[in-house]
């Protein structure tokens, strides 16, 4: 069964919670045409679907997706705002060990922004620490199969572009702008660690959003849903079997 | 006639303050385990070799910075002789040196992070992320300063593929890093273990688990097929890569901030 925060404790006491499922967004600019909000609403989408999937066998607990992280790449912005590295490792080390001492052992961070690379130090190092924890991210494991591009990598669809117009004109259309603007910077995508959005894309996008469509959003968010709850089940298993192998 | 030169630790300040370098190049390397075969110090060893060679091939001046010796190696943790900094203070420690550099002059600063890989992007630094995060809040919070970061064996020109086979399975201690050791350090290399590749899939696991839980050896790779031939040419390709990347980045960052004037 599926419980978030509109359970009382007491329900949360009677149920044998399983997993913990923690969405990450972001408030942050994203070009003319999408809301600040479009990385939190896509986090807290993706991470409902695959909380309903998990908990047709087990009891799940879905936490509110949690607002800010690292958008400092789009200061000078408007609306923009920010936490440090050290914050938004703060906030997922605290709530995973909040969730720790009430017995759940498995959680799941469904990372909606990008930028958000501190996590996945921050999730070595606690499962590093709590060697009966399993703590997983989706946005570093769930690419992990398949041919994975090597050396230089330029181009791609990285902010407002064609993915994240899609899923907002699926999940949120009433919200989607119609001044779209298509640009796709001529450097790497680690430019966005040494320079402003803004810098390098006036208009504060990185992809073709003109290109997106509701349809393409529904799609792509069952999808990724599917997938990705396939993909922790698969994970949970794995990672104990290994874990098992060790302790034997 | 041209004045470039590399200035190290060797130099002194006044060499610096009458001759300030165009950029400074700091080597980010780890104390960490390589298998049987090869010394807790290979990364250091192999990112001074090829530190020192990227300063004296760079057209410009460099000041050479010595390698932070010990970095990120957690996830090596139960093999003795690993010594790792949590991620916090490797941040910390990146993000002091930087700004010191910042406050002596030097508005250019290129971060050799570890070695990379055969497998690995320009966009993500492998198992060092807090790396790529250190450089971010650098740039952003010192509007005069240029960091960047960069894995000499991910933008090796020619790509390391080309010269050694089953590239995606060489993760730690495999062919490409101890024919680099054949070739540099020969005396160093022990007797070179069996291959070690865990089962598909299992490295995404690598932030759940420790390394030790897939390669018990310490090994992810084939070392048993490394040879001091293909380690001088790979060696001589991470070079000019990294050359050509730190030139290239530099130049795309200076036609940015054109375009903003």
């Amino acid at each position: 069964m599926l419980y978030d925060a509109e359970a009382t404790y007491a329900d949360l006491e009677a149920a044998e919670v399983e997993i913990a499922i923690l969405p990450i967004g972001a408030i942050e600019q994203h070009s003319l045409h999408l809301p600040l909000g479009t990385d939190w609403i896509g986090a807290e989408a993706l991470a409902r679907r695959v909380a309903e999937r998990l908990a047709r066998d087990r009891d799940v607990y879905l936490l509110p997706g949690w607002p800010y992280s690292l958008s400092q790449c789009h200061g000078p912005m408007p609306g923009t705002v920010w936490l440090t590295p050290r914050t938004l490792a703060d906030v997922l080390g605290d709530t995973v060990r909040s969730l720790y001492t009430q017995g759940i052992r498995r959680v799941v961070v469904i990372n909606g922004h990008g930028g958000n690379f501190v996590l996945d130090a921050e999730i070595r190092e606690l499962n590093l620490r709590y060697p009966d924890l399993i703590l997983l991210s989706a946005a570093s494991w769930d690419t992990a199969g398949g041919a994975r591009p090597t050396g230089r990598v330029t181009g791609g669809d990285i902010h407002a572009g064609e993915g994240e117009t899609a899923s907002q004109l699926y999940l949120n259309p009433q919200h989607v702008g119609s001044e779209r603007v298509d640009y796709v910077p001529p450097v790497g995508r680690e430019f966005l660690d040494y320079a402003y959005m803004c810098h390098i894309s006036p208009h504060g996008v990185w992809g073709r959003p003109s290109r997106g469509t509701a349809e393409a959003g529904k799609e792509q968010l069952e999808r990724a849903a599917e997938g990705l709850a396939r993909a922790v089940q698969e994970a949970f298993e794995g990672i104990a079997a290994l874990k098992g192998g060790e302790e034997a | 006639m041209t004045s470039k030169k590399v200035y190290d630790w060797q130099n002194t300040s006044w060499d610096l303050r009458e001759h300030p370098p165009h950029l400074a190049l700091l080597p980010v390397g780890a104390t960490e385990q390589f298998g049987p075969h090869l010394p807790l110090s290979s990364q250091n060893l192999l990112l001074e070799a090829i530190s020192r060679r990227v300063a004296e091939e760079l057209s410009e001046s460099v000041y050479l910075l010595p390698p932070i010796p010990i970095g990120s190696s957690g996830q090596h943790e139960g093999f003795a002789g690993t010594v790792s900094l949590s991620w916090r203070t490797l941040k910390a420690v990146l993000t002091d040196l930087g700004e010191s550099l910042l406050q002596t002059g030097t508005t250019r600063l290129a971060v050799l992070v570890g070695l990379g890989g055969t497998a690995c992007t320009t966009t993500m630094p492998r198992e060092n992320e807090i790396v790529k995060t250190a450089v971010r809040r650098l740039n952003y919070d010192h509007e005069e300063l240029e960091a960047i970061w960069v894995q000499p064996l991910t933008v090796a020109d020619p790509p390391l593929d080309t010269l050694f086979d089953d590239p995606q399975d060489d993760v730690h201690a495999g062919q490409v890093v101890t024919s680099l050791m054949l070739h540099l350090h020969p005396d160093l290399v022990k007797a070179l273990p069996e291959s070690h590749v865990p089962p598909a899939g299992s490295g995404g696991y690598l932030h759940q688990l420790p390394f030790s839980a897939l390669c018990p050896d310490g090994v992810w790779g084939h070392p048993h097929l490394a040879d001091a031939e293909r380690g001088a040419e790979a060696l001589r390709a991470a070079v000019t890569g990294t050359v050509a990347y730190i030139e290239e980045t530099f130049a795309d960052l200076a036609r940015l901030r054109n375009e903003r004037a």
